[in-house]
């Protein structure tokens, strides 16, 4: 039936012409948009799994309790007329061998990196800002992250292992005003502020990172907060990010130290792209739906206006079935045609916005340059889309045709 | 050979049947006539004779097979091979061209290429040699009906069924009809069952059947 199909379609050019239309704006569209958000999605979701640590241990932030007072040895001994309380003034992970020993056996883990996260002032002349500074083995923390991948100016290696050499975001020496190999001032608040000279520099593309993040070695960050051989977190890398929420889940029992997966500490992001793509299916869908009512309107009308072919084709011999496949054909070629032009369509739309320059952070990637994704599974989705409409709205009047009986129309004079 | 048995037809909604107790032979390579005034079924006759109606009652055998015997498939077979239909318009399929429409059975069969040259040698015997890939369009009322003719003999079928094949054509034209019927029954031994309401035509089957108020008043040969 497919010749005889075919040549149904191409009689009436305007009307195929105008669904295939439809069809390949709303693949072309579902391609484009989808292209669009994915290709920021996973760009975003790469920098939160790779520049952050899969699983971040971190310490608890403890209060003191009267019940704690009463555990120390000699306690019953002392009376305080103010007894201590309010936060411990320095957090720290109580037991790291733990969980060195842990993430060692563990066979998901890729690496883990012991590091001192201290909230710092920087102060240039007379500039200060507060920010946050990350002190870490460069070795391990290469291993976890993908930082030397991000960086403007120097290695990550040039930090060392002790030295005071610091690694700044790019946006935070604008902001301070400081340029490459020149020194500025840290504190923690506690204690006189220490000297870091500025060996290199790093932009992620996220604005919280890049304006207020430093790295520098465990060893200084240790001795800058007066607080040496104690860590505050523990980055892990997994060998697949997937497993983090899962394995953070485990670690989390019996843990007295906070254990949070990068899906945790990302939930509003994470949140935000479900919102996106709500929003991007539902545009696709409205178009799709469209682009579908218009397939089930012209085989309906054609259904009816063939009536008396029908009762010919019927009399030589053709079954209902050959009928339903006759008008059936006909949707799915559009849909199928309709389909694969919108994906070609699709393809050129995204290779021309991967071409176009946007504000820097601002959906942009490296280059400034629009992130587009060409994964497959957009083409995969858009064509299977295309063809299950086709389907479903063509099978309703298919079937419909296929019910006439010749005798029916034959008595209605073909009418 | 075609024999239909008690034959009764009734319509939803009509009081009285349209077709009652017909009894009837037709033997192969016969020349039939149907023939009666408007509404005394002979149309309804011919329909149920060639498969594409049901009787309320009674039985049509095929080679003295019972159609009730017969599967969906079977019928579609036995129309598609063995039957031929010309109707009083012709319907032609409009998006096809005239060799196009005359092979579509063929194209049922999956036989296009091997009823190709036969096609076209119906064709030209239905006068329509050179306007092979003309659309229906294209072509007069005769020569609709005359491809319509065509069309019903591709697949060289054991039975012609003809409902007032030139109750749409002028005399002229009817005639020419009424010869290539008469050609195909002498020269292949098509079988032919024809209504029409034309007495002329009606005389030149070899054999007339008269249908009053659903029953057969006269068989005369």
């Amino acid at each position: 039936m497919m010749f005889l199909s075919i040549r149904q379609l191409m009689a009436r050019k305007k009307q195929s012409l105008l669904i295939l239309l439809g069809i390949t704006i709303g693949s072309a569209a579902y391609v484009a948009i989808s292209g669009m958000m994915l290709g920021f999605q996973s760009y975003m979701l790469e920098q939160l799994v790779n520049n952050e640590a899969h699983i971040r241990i971190s310490a608890r932030e403890e209060v003191l309790t009267s019940e704690e007072m009463a555990s120390y040895p000699g306690a019953a001994h002392v009376f305080w007329q103010i007894p201590p309380s309010g936060r411990k003034d320095s957090t720290r992970i109580e037991y790291p061998l733990g969980w060195f020993n842990k993430l060692d056996a563990d066979k998901d883990v890729a690496a883990y990196s012991p590091q001192v996260v201290a909230q710092v002032i920087y102060t240039q002349n007379k500039i200060t800002r507060v920010g946050r500074i990350i002190g870490s083995q460069y070795e391990r923390q290469m291993k976890v992250t993908n930082i030397e991948n991000y960086m403007k100016s120097g290695s990550f290696k040039d930090m060392g292992n002790s030295g005071n050499r610091i690694i700044m975001g790019t946006k935070l020496m604008e902001l301070m005003g400081t340029r490459l190999n020149e020194t500025i001032l840290i504190s923690t608040g506690n204690g006189l502020p220490q000297a870091f000279k500025i060996v290199g520099s790093f932009e992620t593309g996220i604005k919280t990172i890049d304006e207020g993040t430093s790295f520098i070695s465990l060893a200084d960050a240790q001795k800058l907060r007066g607080t040496p051989s104690e860590i505050t977190d523990v980055a892990v890398k997994l060998f697949d990010p997937d497993l983090a929420k899962n394995k953070a889940e485990s670690w989390k029992t019996n843990a007295r130290d906070k254990v949070l997966s990068w899906q945790e500490s990302s939930a509003a992001i994470l949140s935000v792209f479900k919102t996106q793509d709500i929003v991007r299916n539902s545009m696709t869908v409205s178009i799709i739906i469209v682009a579908g009512f218009g397939i089930y309107n012209i085989l309906s009308i054609l259904v009816n206006q063939k009536r008396r072919d029908i009762a010919i084709l019927r009399s030589m011999g053709f079954s209902p079935k050959d009928i339903v496949r006759l008008f059936f054909n006909q949707g799915m070629m559009l849909g199928i045609l309709g389909g694969a032009i919108g994906l070609i369509l699709g393809f050129i739309i995204c290779n021309i916005m991967s071409h176009i320059e946007v504000v820097p952070g601002r959906m942009s990637g490296p280059g400034n340059l629009m992130i587009i994704s060409f994964s497959p599974i957009i083409y995969i989705k858009a064509f299977g889309i295309a063809v299950i409409t086709a389907i479903v709205s063509s099978i309703i009047p298919a079937r419909a045709g296929g019910k006439l009986e010749p005798m029916e129309i034959i008595r209605s004079g073909g009418q | 050979m075609i024999e239909v048995k008690n034959i009764i037809k009734r319509f939803p909604n009509t009081p009285a049947p349209v077709l009652t107790g017909i009894n009837l032979t037709i033997e192969d390579g016969e020349f039939v006539s149907l023939v009666g005034k408007s509404g005394s079924g002979k149309s309804t006759l011919l329909y149920i004779m060639s498969t594409l109606d049901n009787p309320t009652e009674g039985e049509v055998f095929y080679d003295r097979k019972t159609l009730h015997d017969f599967k969906p498939e079977e019928i579609y077979q036995l129309r598609n091979r063995n039957i031929g239909f010309v109707f009083q318009f012709h319907y032609l399929l409009a998006e096809l061209t005239a060799i196009e429409n005359v092979l579509l059975p063929a194209r049922k069969a999956n036989e296009v290429e091997q009823r190709r040259k036969f096609a076209l040698e119906l064709i030209k015997t239905v006068g329509l040699e050179g306007k092979e890939h003309r659309y229906p369009g294209e072509l007069s009322g005769g020569e609709q009906q005359r491809l319509a003719i065509a069309r019903a003999l591709v697949m060289e079928p054991k039975y012609l069924f003809a409902d007032e094949p030139t109750g749409n054509l002028d005399s002229g034209n009817g005639m020419i009809i009424m010869e290539l019927f008469k050609k195909f029954n002498r020269e292949k031994g098509t079988t032919i069952i024809y209504v029409t309401h034309d007495v002329d035509f009606a005389a030149i089957a070899r054999r007339k059947i008269t249908l009053v108020d659903g029953m057969i008043q006269t068989l005369t040969s």
